[in-house]
């Protein structure tokens, strides 16, 4: 095998690599990148069992064939040749060579027969997608996910059509909740919901937004969701389990509705949680006529205080919330305004845009 | 300079056997051993009229009845011992929530904070020692010092029954006396270490250079220079802070039955539980410990699926870690411990939590003990235990009261 191409061409390629090998690993191969030069073009393949991408490169192959060699070193190699252009050449024993005007390097690299089988899911039913709108999905809904590794079923986020040429994205901890729905025409052949694991979905966001505006193609088969753009093919291994019943715990209407600058309030929240107590972040909101107060105390520190205008003429009402909770659907929320409603101490305060609850957030309180 | 700390290191005198004694006045005055068969076990406690005679904890018991061959042989009541250790601990926390239990019968207190409420730490040691005899009617001994290894050193000195306080300036001239194995860390390889050296007391450790002590000993040497010249800054962590909870028990002999294990194993989750719950804390790994009758030592860790503090839950794990280790040989020591700890409960959950049930099913039992004693709700098996042995403690306390035993004495 033997090829010359541009040094930032395959620095785009490892870049992404990075994000998806694994580095602690017991099956070594596992921190490697597959190349493979076939006749025109260069394919770069890094998998970690769960989570795989292919990407085409444009390249003058002068012999076609495949290598595997470790992801980081080749990238760090990549970065610091002198340069714009680069010649990778197999040699006996899996070796590798790299040449790029006066450098050369020879670097270890292993069999690529051994290097494992993505899923071919080439047949899969797929759907042409707006990048923006997958994108936005994504961004509303992530950072619910829960990264408690026992409750596996809710490592990533419930991607679920409607018949309406609608789908829905749900990602829950347990003890938040986000729900963002979005127009996605075309038909996925699913009955159901799949569960797209956490870090597929992170990588998946990342290659969206090198170009969110490019004709994207998603698809599921088996147990696996298949991602296309053009020159890049991306496989997830989803997660295999029943999503919650989330519909559940989202509360129809609150007793108490007001409606705030959303700004301010992420902001009130920021100060005010500098004061909780340890890592609780817990803040303690206080509705009363016209006013929503914030406070915080922490025995070791002191207090804290804000106050907000509202619109309110309801029964009092005083409830914790973890402000973290609040201010992470805050900042993922693009109006100006947002409606926060509640019910009582012990019930969910529910998030959403004035008059539209396409994308709702559900927070359970802290006791305070 | 920050004030120097004062720490209380309180410590039951023979617990098992003063706890028999209490409740069997023909026991009182008399050289009494807590231990299982006279052949097969091991002594788990010796009162102090027999300790003169060499008898010492975890000896084996028929080389104790050598010692001592009128020694009265009490089999162990681990229900009421664990009952006994509750309302100890319930007497500490009068007075500083700052209780860090090292066993059933012993505890670090840091009451540097409970001078202006309590007066002196030396009259707070008394009136806590004068709460637990009146009140529990056991005897305990108590070390008071800046730090915790001086403390513990002086609540040995001062048994039985007594207490002894170090202050500040006497530290040095109360260490160096001492042999060095009172260092903490220092077991009997390190021991014959430090005699190859030429240093055997604390003070030919706090007088040797600290740089020659790091040269042959390393880090170690380092922590023991600072030990002999009074220096210990670990903090008294009450169960609250803690990164474990456990319990742990030797068993009066070793055992292979299963039944027997797990009742026991049954016993410590429980106690677990309920140490958990008083902490306001659950537990997100339990971890079983085992120690054969050659001292090989197991441990085995399984996490769960959410944090628990139901001590049923942590049975049931704990008993599942214990199969899969297929033992075939006799085990001298069982223990169950909760980990990874997590405090916060006062974030509410949207889905319903599975606990809720046996939640208040706990917070009834705790209740329910809080008001009649630990006693008053026991799961069968662990009552079995107990019955077991007061069946036997009948037979040979009383001799004769079961037509199918002949009067011993």
């Amino acid at each position: 095998m033997e090829f010359r191409i541009a040094a930032d061409e395959l620095k785009r390629a490892l870049y992404r690599a990075q994000g998806i090998v694994e580095r602690k690993t017991t099956m070594p191969i596992l921190s490697n990148v597959l190349i493979t030069a076939t006749k025109t073009a260069v394919q770069v393949t890094a998998f970690d069992l769960d989570v795989g991408v292919v990407s085409e490169h444009f390249a003058e192959v002068t012999k076609q064939g495949s290598i595997t060699v470790s992801a980081r070193t080749l990238f760090d190699i990549v970065q610091n040749v002198p340069e714009q252009q680069l010649t990778i050449r197999k040699l006996p024993n899996h070796y590798a060579e790299i040449l790029s005007g006066t450098a050369h390097f020879k670097i270890v690299g292993m069999s690529p027969d051994e290097y494992p089988k993505l899923p071919r899911e080439d047949d899969a039913p797929s759907v042409t997608v707006s990048g923006e709108v997958l994108l936005e999905m994504i961004r509303k809904t992530s950072f619910a996910i829960s990264s408690d590794e026992t409750r596996y079923i809710l490592n990533g986020v419930f991607f679920e059509p409607h018949p309406t040429e609608k789908v829905r994205m749900v990602a829950t901890d347990g003890h938040r909740l986000a729900l963002v729905e979005r127009s996605m025409p075309g038909d996925f052949k699913l009955k159901g919901g799949v569960i797209i694991p956490r870090k597929g979905l992170l990588e998946l966001k990342r290659l969206l937004e090198e170009a969110p505006d490019a004709e994207c193609h998603l698809g599921f088969a088996m147990n696996s969701a298949l991602f296309k753009k053009k020159g890049l093919t991306m496989v997830m291994r989803l997660i295999d389990g029943q999503f919650p019943e989330y519909q559940r715990v989202i509360p129809k209407e609150g007793d108490r509705k007001v409606q705030l600058n959303r700004v301010r309030f992420l902001e009130a929240l920021r100060r005010t949680a500098l004061l909780s107590v340890d890592k609780s972040n817990a803040v303690k909101l206080t509705l009363t006529e016209n006013q929503l107060r914030l406070t915080s105390q922490n025995p070791d520190l002191g207090e804290a205080k804000d106050d907000l205008d509202v619109a309110f003429n309801g029964a009092e009402i005083t409830i914790g919330f973890n402000a973290r909770y609040l201010s992470d659907v805050l900042s993922s929320l693009d109006d100006d305004e947002v409606v926060l409603e509640l019910g009582d101490e012990h019930s969910p305060g529910v998030l959403h845009a004035p008059g539209d609850r396409s994308y709702t957030a559900v927070v359970m309180p802290m006791r305070v | 300079m920050d004030s120097p700390r004062a720490i209380l290191h309180l410590d039951m005198d023979a617990f098992y056997a003063s706890v028999e004694q209490r409740d069997d006045p023909a026991l009182r005055g008399r050289p009494v051993i807590v231990g299982g068969h006279p052949k097969r076990g091991v002594v788990l406690a010796a009162s102090y009229q027999v300790r003169p005679f060499g008898v010492r904890s975890a000896m084996p018991m028929a080389r104790a009845l050598r010692l001592a061959p009128d020694a009265v042989v009490v089999p162990p009541r681990f229900t009421a011992y664990a009952e006994a250790s509750e309302q100890v601990f319930a007497i500490f926390e009068r007075y500083t929530p700052l209780v860090e239990p090292l066993s059933l019968d012993e505890a670090f207190l840091d009451v540097s904070g409970s001078r202006s409420l309590f007066g002196l730490p030396g009259a707070l040691a008394s009136r806590i020692r004068a709460e637990v005899a009146r009140e529990v009617g056991l005897p305990c001994s108590a070390g008071i010092a800046a730090v915790k290894f001086v403390a513990k050193v002086a609540s040995d000195l001062a048994k039985p029954d007594g207490q002894r306080e170090v202050p500040v300036a006497e530290t040095q001239a109360f260490l160096a006396p001492l042999p060095v194995a009172r260092l903490w860390g220092v077991g009997p390889k390190l021991e014959a270490t430090l005699f190859a050296l030429g240093l055997r007391t604390v003070g030919d450790v706090a007088r040797a250079s600290p740089e020659f002590l790091f040269e042959q000993l390393g880090d170690m040497g380092r922590h023991l220079a600072a030990l002999a010249r009074g220096e210990d800054d670990r903090p008294v962590v009450p169960d609250r802070q803690a990164k474990s909870i456990g319990a742990e028990d030797t068993f009066a002999e070793d055992t292979a039955s299963p039944e027997v294990l797990q009742r026991a194993l049954h016993a410590q989750a429980l106690r677990v539980g309920r140490r958990l719950r008083r902490a306001g804390l659950r537990a997100r790994t339990v971890q079983l410990k085992v120690k054969l009758s050659d001292f090989t030592l197991f441990t085995r860790r399984r996490t769960l699926e959410s944090a628990t503090d139901d001590g049923q839950r942590l049975y049931r794990e704990a008993v599942k870690l214990l199969v899969r280790l297929r033992l075939s040989s006799a085990v001298r020591l069982t223990g169950v411990s909760a980990q990874e700890l997590v405090g916060d409960r006062s974030q509410l959950g949207l889905f319903a939590e599975p606990e809720a049930r046996t939640d208040r099913l706990n917070a009834a039992l705790d209740a329910i003990a809080a008001r009649y004693g630990q006693g008053a709700v026991t799961p069968a098996d662990v009552a079995s235990l107990e019955a077991d042995t007061e069946e036997d403690e009948a037979r040979r306390r009383v001799g004769g009261a079961r037509f199918d035993v002949p009067p011993d004495r």
